[in-house]
């Protein structure tokens, strides 16, 4: 990333200082803390003051309702740790309980996390700014009526909605390690918001994301899926990222995008399966900032708290268009950033699923469904700055040059998850999330599941198109396309 | 984000299809038009507090902040919400830092105490240690415990850290469990007075690693590990949870270190020992900024030496990288090299610095008509005597190398110049 004048924006930030005293429970994987953890990086940094900052309003009710539903929120406003024996009922229907735990503060703590992203919204809205981050929102599996993984109030739907007033078109991507399902569904039927999301699929929380979820009714082929497996790699996703989102801008011509930036597809991450380093991560911000469209980034997963805030602090400072140094400035948390106290991180060693033809394979696919779209009408076709692919490939030699760090440093600084442990719960292990959302448990690289994995997609593809020519090839030869690596 | 799946999710249908309904989809409001947006009029929902400023330099912010810190005692974010009370007026905003220094920690040394053996028997739930500090709130406790453990992690990480003078060993002894930092060390391992003891620090703990050098805690197991030495402790150690009158060794500190009997006392004593170990901590603090921010600049400078030494060499840069590509002015070069050093292709690819040996060959092979090559060659060994072999050899190799690109630069007036056979004006 290089520091051009044009790369300036106005960039609002949102934040409330005591979004990080909120606490999930014992054990629990979720972390607000987080949030300040990169709010400090920021201002050590000396970024905060390169932005507007904003204590956010706490959402009210009524606003919360304006995708929620009134008893849900009603619910949400009255349980707490100590009246929880009363709403036994309500608790199962609304799915609060076990991954969604009743913790103090519950309600103020989605007030707040919805209140930065609305009024994010209202920010962009009024053209007053160009980028708004919200690190306390991006809760993206949360539904109308229901809590989902780890997520109670969708800030992201109540931003959208906020949008759609000035905007008839509003485009959401997600890079989150899960399913952006709450988003997705929310948007189902609508053709004016598109969701794209880049996703570990299979035996996999939340469970949907096929890549034959293309929406419906209005909103067919307005919602994008990328299914992907474990082990993604900078370089594969942005072989992927870069064209999808380069056809979705070209066909959808959104007027605003929302990035859901969930860190926990990054490399080590406490429930994430993906290989991203901070680096990667952080180029699919700068890759969306380049359309100069009105831009809300928010938060989301991210369980390996220290990679969180590094991620994080990175997109910052992307969005502002300010080059930082590796080496992260002294701050309060400091002593979680050992042992060698830089910002960025390395990928591990883990295989990458991911089959440079099994990537080509999504595309293709998506690329028709993308072609069905109608044109916008009365707009122009937006072009694409013509640098933007490849000036960033020239300044990842550049940097990764001097940043890269002896391997052994590297395992220091993946492997010992509890040593200075940001995740409180030391001994109880990773809690990963490729145990099946059935309750069906699969042992990792058991060759069997991966098998009927590939069975699954080639029935899929079949189904769907039963007419692809590529697929009338011998058997064996989609079995190479779409498997995954050995 | 996600969720873990729970054995509800087996009996009931798993909800892993996007579901379809009024119950579910958002309902999208309609879009304003154009002429009756007034988006003036829309309210911020939230509080701006802190807008960047183009007017004050950023050594001019830095040093503000710094004193902010240093000598008031403010976060970064405080003195920053200062200055922009004032309107970023650098001058008034550095007046009234001292009307309105931030509140001290209310958390007292009783407090920090109760705190550390609340979270002994109940670890995180943050409910139960509530109900020994029911004055703190949930969110207060929460976040002292954040910042609480990253200090007991700051000890045993950082090896110094032990060296420092007065980090107490022991746990639980309200005098020195005051300290923000140190006394915390080992709190996590040293639990209800169970468990043996750390054959190198004393330290009561549930579960001490056996290595050749006894059984160890975690923190000097870490060191250990990572230094192959064992951790060095300074003061008494020793000192066991509720029973301090244990076994304690007599170790002597550091070299160059020594207890001043008046700050010991001083610190016993209460207030004054906690204001002074605030202060230092504040030291601690501003030292290890300016450390890191050393290494940034150190860094930074690296990289800007680095990136200078490439602008210095770009020409060295471009001749050394091979390059098939054929300027005419390297094909004039490598005719006049053929006139000066006759076969010797490597004398010529050193010649002209960014062929090799093979590329010249090559050339000589694909030219050899158009330049006359070989009544070159004939002058050349007129002068130099005969050739020692065959130019057959040379054709023959040509073969297996057909892939080799030989271009010439698409400059019109000189190309034209050389399908004359005008170029090689080969004069001596």
């Amino acid at each position: 990333m290089t520091t051009q004048p044009h790369s300036r924006k106005r960039v609002c930030y949102y934040y409330d200082s005591d979004i990080g005293n909120y606490y999930y429970g014992q054990g629990h994987p979720m972390k607000p803390h987080r949030i300040r953890m990169t709010h400090n990086l920021l201002l050590n940094y000396g970024l905060y003051r390169k932005m507007e900052i904003y204590r956010p309003h706490k959402a009210t009710a009524e606003e919360m309702t304006k995708f929620h539903s009134d008893d849900y929120i009603r619910f949400l406003r009255s349980i707490r740790p100590d009246n929880m024996s009363e709403y036994n009922k309500q608790m199962q229907r609304f799915n609060v309980g076990e991954d969604c735990p009743v913790f103090d503060g519950l309600y103020e703590f989605c007030q707040l996390s919805a209140g930065g992203s609305v009024a994010a919204a209202v920010k962009l809205n009024k053209q007053a700014s160009e980028i708004c981050i919200n690190w306390g929102g991006g809760l993206h599996h949360a539904k109308k009526s229901e809590a989902s993984g780890f997520c109670y109030v969708n800030d992201i739907v109540l931003g959208i909605l906020e949008l759609l007033k000035y905007h008839q078109r509003v485009l959401y991507i997600d890079i989150d390690v899960h399913h952006g399902d709450g988003v997705e569904e929310a948007f189902y039927t609508t053709d004016r918001v598109m969701t794209v999301s880049f996703h570990k699929y299979g035996e996999y929380f939340p469970g949907t994301g096929d890549l034959r979820d293309i929406g419906a009714g209005k909103g067919k082929y307005y919602a994008v899926n990328i299914p992907l497996r474990d082990g993604m790699d900078d370089e594969a996703y942005e072989s992927i990222f870069v064209p999808i989102i380069s056809k979705v801008m070209e066909t959808f011509q959104p007027s605003a995008v929302v990035l859901q930036c969930g860190a926990d597809s990054l490399t080590g991450d406490r429930l994430g399966c993906f290989n991203l380093t901070v680096k990667g991560h952080g180029k699919c911000v700068e890759f969306v900032k380049k359309y100069n469209l009105p831009f809300m980034m928010v938060g989301g997963g991210g369980y390996t708290i220290r990679n969180v805030s590094r991620a994080w602090t990175y997109e910052t400072s992307v969005a502002l268009g300010v080059e930082i140094a590796n080496e992260l400035p002294y701050n309060d948390y400091f002593e979680y950033f050992g042992p060698d106290f830089k910002l960025h991180i390395s990928p591990s060693n883990m295989a990458n699923q991911n089959t440079p033809e099994y990537l080509e394979k999504i595309k293709t696919r998506l690329f028709e469904n993308l072609r069905m779209l109608p044109h916008a009408p009365g707009v122009q076709v937006q072009a694409i700055p013509e640098d933007a692919i490849n000036e960033e490939s020239d300044n990842e030699d550049k940097v990764d040059k001097d940043e890269r760090l002896p391997q052994k440093d590297l395992d220091k600084r993946i492997v010992p998850e509890n040593e200075f442990s940001d995740s409180e719960d030391e001994g109880e292990g990773d809690r990963r999330d490729n145990r099946s959302y059935k309750g069906r448990k699969r042992p990792r690289l058991d060759k069997g599941g991966e098998n009927k994995d590939e069975d699954k997609i080639k029935d899929e593809v079949k189904a769907e198109k039963g007419d692809d020519s590529l697929l009338k090839s011998s058997p064996d030869d989609t079995k190479k396309l779409i498997g995954p690596t050995p | 984000m996600q969720a873990e799946s729970t054995s509800e999710d087996e009996s009931s249908v798993p909800v892993d299809k996007i579901r379809v309904g009024r119950d579910y989809q958002a309902v999208c409001p309609e879009l304003q038009p154009e002429n009756q947006r007034k988006p003036e009029l829309l309210a911020d929902r939230a509080l701006l507090v802190w807008s960047p400023t183009e007017s004050i330099p950023e050594t001019k912010l830095e040093d503000y902040i710094i004193l902010a810190k240093d000598k008031y005692g403010y976060n970064g974010e405080q003195a920053l919400g200062m200055l922009f009370w004032h309107k970023h007026d650098l001058e008034r905003a550095m007046l009234d830092l001292a009307n309105f220094t931030p509140f001290p920690d209310e958390w007292s040394v009783e407090d920090k105490v109760l705190f550390e053996q609340a979270f002994q028997f109940h670890g995180k739930s943050f409910h139960r240690i509530r109900q020994m500090l029911p004055d703190k709130t949930i969110a207060s406790l929460v976040k002292y415990y954040y910042s609480w453990k990253k200090t007991r992690s700051r000890t045993s990480l950082m090896d110094k850290q032990a060296r420092k003078l007065n980090t107490p060993k022991e746990e639980g002894l309200p005098s020195e469990a005051g300290s923000e930092n140190g006394s915390n060390e080992e709190s996590d391992h040293d639990d209800k007075g169970e468990g043996g003891a750390c054959s190198n620090c004393g330290v009561n703990c549930t579960v001490t690693q056996v290595t050749s050098k006894g059984n160890l805690c975690n923190s000097c197991f870490q060191h250990w590990r990572r230094t192959g030495l064992l951790r060095p402790t300074s003061g008494p150690t020793g000192g066991k949870r509720g029973t301090p009158l244990g076994a304690r060794h007599k170790r002597k500190p550091p070299r160059g270190m020594y207890i001043n009997h008046d700050d010991l006392a001083a610190m016993a004593s209460g207030n004054t020992g906690v204001v002074m170990l605030k202060a230092m901590d504040r030291e601690i603090d501003s030292i290890q900024r300016q450390i890191q921010q050393n290494k940034q600049s150190i860094s930074s400078l690296k990289r800007k030496h680095s990136d200078s030494i490439e602008d210095l060499r770009p020409s060295s840069e471009n001749n050394s990288r091979f390059n098939a590509r054929w300027t005419n002015e390297e094909l004039l070069l490598a005719v006049q090299g053929v006139r000066k050093y006759g076969r010797d292709f490597k004398s010529i690819a050193d010649v002209i610095g960014n062929k090799t040996e093979h590329h010249v060959r090559t050339f000589f092979i694909n030219y050899r008509k158009r330049y006359n090559l070989d009544s070159i060659l004939k002058e050349w060994e007129k002068e130099h005597g005969p050739l020692p072999e065959d130019i057959s050899d040379i054709k023959s190799e040509n073969d297996d190398n057909d892939n080799d690109v030989i271009c010439i630069s698409p400059t019109p007036s000189t190309k034209k110049d050389i399908k004359n056979g005008k170029v090689p004006q080969i004069t001596k």
